[in-house]
């Protein structure tokens, strides 16, 4: 039970700590609205974990892995806003920025928390397994803060030298992985048909050690990745950076021309 | 003058043929039970090149989650709730899978073998 609530906290605890670093690098310091955001985002998690039977029942019984990967897909698209607004310097820009950080947060805590109150609901009431169950909690707390620290300074760094395009990018790679990882859900439910193995790299990292859990939470890292994940991967990265960087180019000459 | 209008409307026929089998292909099925944190049975053959579908049923009283490395499939299943997950086409060989909250116990494997060497609903 220890060593399972550890790994919980790897898989699911873990991507939660390193968006809410990278947002909490990426945007100007302010407390109030990750306190906020977070809050929004338990409570949300409760309303899902609530109606889960009924979501569940959705589509042919195909309900949990939908509003999963649409949810996936929707932080995807409000990281592709995250971008769109660093090349607007209105401050009410600014504003939204926090909204839409807000809401990534909100989505990601209810697609990866759901999990842990399922997981704590289930065991919580069995008196013997309470101790375990709280020493993995500490545990799994103690390793994912480490990290979200480490994230957190590496991503300061990089805004200090590279400047706020260095950690969107760092936020775009996260989520493209988290959306890649979203990819089988579709497969499972017969949504799309599975694509070939693209290669397997399980005897350099596999998926089941600390490190594979580590870069699969960091840049969505598989062992044995389908051709569909890998296309969507690479699309879902290279699109937006070529898009951002001729903007960033455009505008860049325009005020070059303006003076 | 009517030979590409018949031509067309064969192929899309066809097609259309085509469409309707592959969405009336029946998938087997093929049934775990989940009880005591146990999967059985633990060990599931099925046919190499073919899409199935695994019906788990949790018999337990609390909230599995079948996952599986190898498979790449994960899924909450609800205390005394049946899920479905499809699996395949793969190629020959082990596939292991576990219940993530008891992973030291809900264990078992997909074996993929080229010739069907059960029928699928006797699970």
């Amino acid at each position: 039970m220890l060593i399972n609530t550890v790994i919980l906290f790897l898989r699911d605890a873990l991507p939660i700590f390193v968006l809410v670093v990278y947002l909490y690098a990426h945007l100007p310091a302010s407390k109030l609205w990750l306190f906020f955001c977070l809050v929004a985002g338990a409570l949300l998690s409760l309303a899902y974990i609530n109606q889960i039977h009924i979501i569940g029942q959705w589509f042919d019984g195909n309900g949990i892995e939908l509003s999963l990967w649409l949810s996936q897909l929707l932080i995807y698209l409000l990281t592709l806003v995250l971008g769109y607004g660093l090349t607007r310097v209105q401050t009410s820009y600014q504003y939204f920025m926090f909204w839409v950080a807000g809401l990534m947060i909100s989505l990601t805590l209810v697609s990866k928390g759901s999990n842990f109150i399922l997981y704590f609901d289930g065991y919580l009431n069995q008196s013997n397994v309470l101790q375990p169950l709280l020493l993995g909690t500490f545990l799994g707390l103690g390793i994912c803060l480490s990290l979200a620290v480490l994230l957190y300074l590496a991503a300061q760094w990089l805004k200090q030298q590279f400047g706020p395009w260095a950690t969107w990018s760092l936020i775009l790679v996260y989520v493209t992985g988290q959306l890649v990882n979203a990819l089988p859900l579709l497969v499972q439910v017969d949504l799309i048909d599975p694509s070939a193995i693209a290669w397997s790299s399980q005897h350099l990292v596999s998926d089941e050690f600390e490190f594979g859990h580590l870069f699969n939470v960091l840049f969505g890292y598989q062992a044995a990745p389908s051709n569909a994940q890998v296309t969507v991967y690479v699309l879902a990265l290279l699109i937006p950076l070529a898009i951002f960087y001729w903007l960033k180019q455009r505008s860049a000459s325009q005020s070059g021309n303006k003076q | 003058m009517n030979k590409p209008v018949n031509k067309t409307f064969g192929c899309a026929a066809l097609f259309f043929g085509l469409f309707c089998q592959s969405i009336l292909a029946a998938v087997p099925e093929y049934h775990i039970q989940l009880k005591d944190h146990l999967f059985f049975p633990s060990r599931i053959i099925i046919p190499a090149n073919q899409k199935v579908k695994l019906v788990i049923d949790n018999q337990d009283n609390t909230p599995e989650e079948f996952d599986s490395f190898s498979l790449n499939r994960e899924k909450v299943i609800f205390a005394h709730r049946k899920a479905k997950i499809f699996i395949g086409p793969l190629k020959p060989g082990e596939y292991g899978f576990f219940g993530e909250y008891n992973p030291n116990t809900a264990r078992g494997t997909v074996i993929v073998e080229h010739s069907k060497k059960e029928s699928p609903d006797a699970n």
